[in-house]
């Protein structure tokens, strides 16, 4: 999973490149970026504390943490004991909450202002993300992500915490409703500010980190939209058409919508939040 | 399965028509939602092989999702109405009232059906919802081309609450009803172009006094 998850974010960048009639990278020019960063030295500013060097790592054992405990191929490979899904989100959050304070560290300005974006935009795109999960945990009767992944319930409330939650992947994956990844105008980057004074191995591990983070939200949801498809057994051959359809979706989306003003984010994710809700009254009703 | 992609469909776009800050965006989910109308009556029709829920879906296929918008959008046009709607209430509230108008409905049908849910008080409890969605776009609204959409959504609303009671009112009330829907908008165009005329704009906040 750790393997493929940059061959989803190489997938995305082809699907928009050729839909804007450019010929765009290969799909493994992640890969390449990765080694390339791994083989580099890093440089450490002389003001940054030890939080700085600390950070990539733990951001990037975060991610990786998570990802044991997602259940994709094989329920009994996965932590299963432990495996629930608040866990998950607060984990991420911990590498999210180190990021931003590396942001910080730095002492440089785009750092701090890349941390007070992230952090205004995680702060209000998480109650969303979690009213969403109460719901499929209604539905599927624990919030256990055994039992979440293998609900086979297709119901009004799943779709409505469905689009409420790709709207919060859509804000927490960095994509460009929200913010723009591939941008290094001061104005408008938000996760990219925050990471801008890493370089080399560092860098690497947090890009890593992202990707995985990214794939691990596109798990969660598939879980969503596809409830049908959720046979253990033929987990193997369908996940990659459920990542396949779902970075689509999001590509077709980044590139056929303007990036909105941060204030705006703030209506967006308001949106969800109550999209969300609705689900929850709508899970109550039994529907 | 089709019936609750079209269920979550027809809240989505209520809720998004609460919170709708431009006109032509109001239009295009009013389109959204009568399209997802027709499927709705498309997929009765094909359930139930009444050659009759055929015309009628192609009425509102035809009517809702192409000639009324069409008009509305050409009304749009022609009077250069500035395209920010004002809200009498902040987005984020009247989405919490759209939520709580949801809830209600679904009790007062859990009061007249308390035989649990099935799939048509479902779309009982959804239509309901758009009924009470779309007055309170009426309400909230100070342009008069909103308060045509709130209207129309309401309709909507009546038309899916008379499919899930009835399954389906009779064929020539269908006809007659799709024909007044119709004859509404070309006099509500007609009307719209005159008070534009009079007054210069099509705000009602500023329509108190009379003028001769």
């Amino acid at each position: 999973m750790v393997l493929c998850a940059p061959l989803v974010s190489g997938f995305i960048r082809k699907i928009k490149n050729n839909l804007r009639m450019r010929k765009g990278p290969s799909v493994f020019q992640p890969y390449y970026n990765l080694i390339k960063l791994f083989s580099k030295g890093q440089i450490v500013s002389k003001h940054a504390s030890w939080i700085f060097t600390i950070t990539p790592i733990i951001v990037l054992a975060s991610s990786l943490c998570v990802c044991f405990l997602l259940p994709i191929f094989q329920p009994a490979f996965s932590l299963n004991i432990t495996g629930d899904l608040l866990a998950i989100f607060f984990i991420l959050a911990l590498g999210r909450f180190f990021l931003a304070l590396a942001g910080l560290d730095a002492g440089s300005s785009f750092g701090g202002m890349g941390s007070s974006r992230e952090m205004f935009i995680s702060s209000i795109a998480e109650p969303a993300a979690f009213i969403s999960l109460f719901v499929i945990g209604m539905n599927s009767g624990s919030t256990s992500v055994v039992a979440v992944a293998g609900v086979h319930l297709f119901r009004v409330s799943t779709l409505l915490a469905g689009l409420a939650f790709f709207m919060v992947t859509v804000a927490e994956t960095s994509r460009i409703p929200v913010d723009n990844q591939e941008t290094h105008l001061e104005l408008t980057m938000v996760h990219e500010a925050m990471v801008l004074e890493y370089s080399g191995r560092s860098l690497a591990a947090i890009d890593l980190a992202s990707h995985v983070r990214q794939i691990i939200f596109f798990t969660i949801l598939s879980w969503f939209l596809f409830p049908f498809l959720n046979d253990a057994q033929w987990q193997w051959l369908q996940f990659p058409f459920k990542l396949l359809f779902i970075s689509t979706v999001i590509a077709v989306l980044e590139i056929s919508v303007a990036k909105m003003r941060l204030f705006r984010v703030a209506d967006y994710l308001g949106f969800a939040f109550f999209i969300a809700l609705l689900a929850a009254v709508v899970a109550c009703m039994g529907m | 399965m089709v019936l609750m992609f079209l269920l979550s469909g027809f809240l989505i776009t209520a809720f998004l028509m609460t919170i709708a800050k431009r006109i032509t965006a109001l239009i295009r989910t009013f389109r959204l939602q009568s399209l997802f109308l027709f499927f709705y009556t498309l997929s009765m029709a094909i359930a139930q092989k009444h050659i009759e829920f055929f015309i009628v879906s192609v009425l509102i296929l035809i009517l809702k999702v192409g000639i009324i918008p069409y008009i509305l959008t050409r009304i749009v046009r022609r009077i250069n109405v500035e395209e920010n709607l004002e809200l009498l209430v902040n987005p984020q509230l009247s989405l919490l009232i759209a939520l709580l108008l949801t809830y209600f409905s679904y009790l007062f049908t859990y009061h007249i059906m308390p035989f649990g849910m099935s799939l048509e008080s479902a779309v009982f409890v959804v239509s309901i919802a758009i009924i009470c969605i779309g007055f309170f776009i009426m309400v909230s609204r100070m342009k008069a081309l909103s308060q045509v959409l709130g209207l129309l959504t309401m309709e909507n609303g009546i038309f899916l609450a008379a499919t899930a009671i009835t399954g389906g009112m009779p064929f020539f009330v269908e006809i007659a009803f799709f024909f007044d829907i119709f004859v509404f908008v070309i006099i509500i165009e007609v009307f719209v172009y005159k008070v534009n005329h009079l007054f210069t704009h099509i705000d009602i906040s500023k329509m108190k006094s009379l003028k001769g």
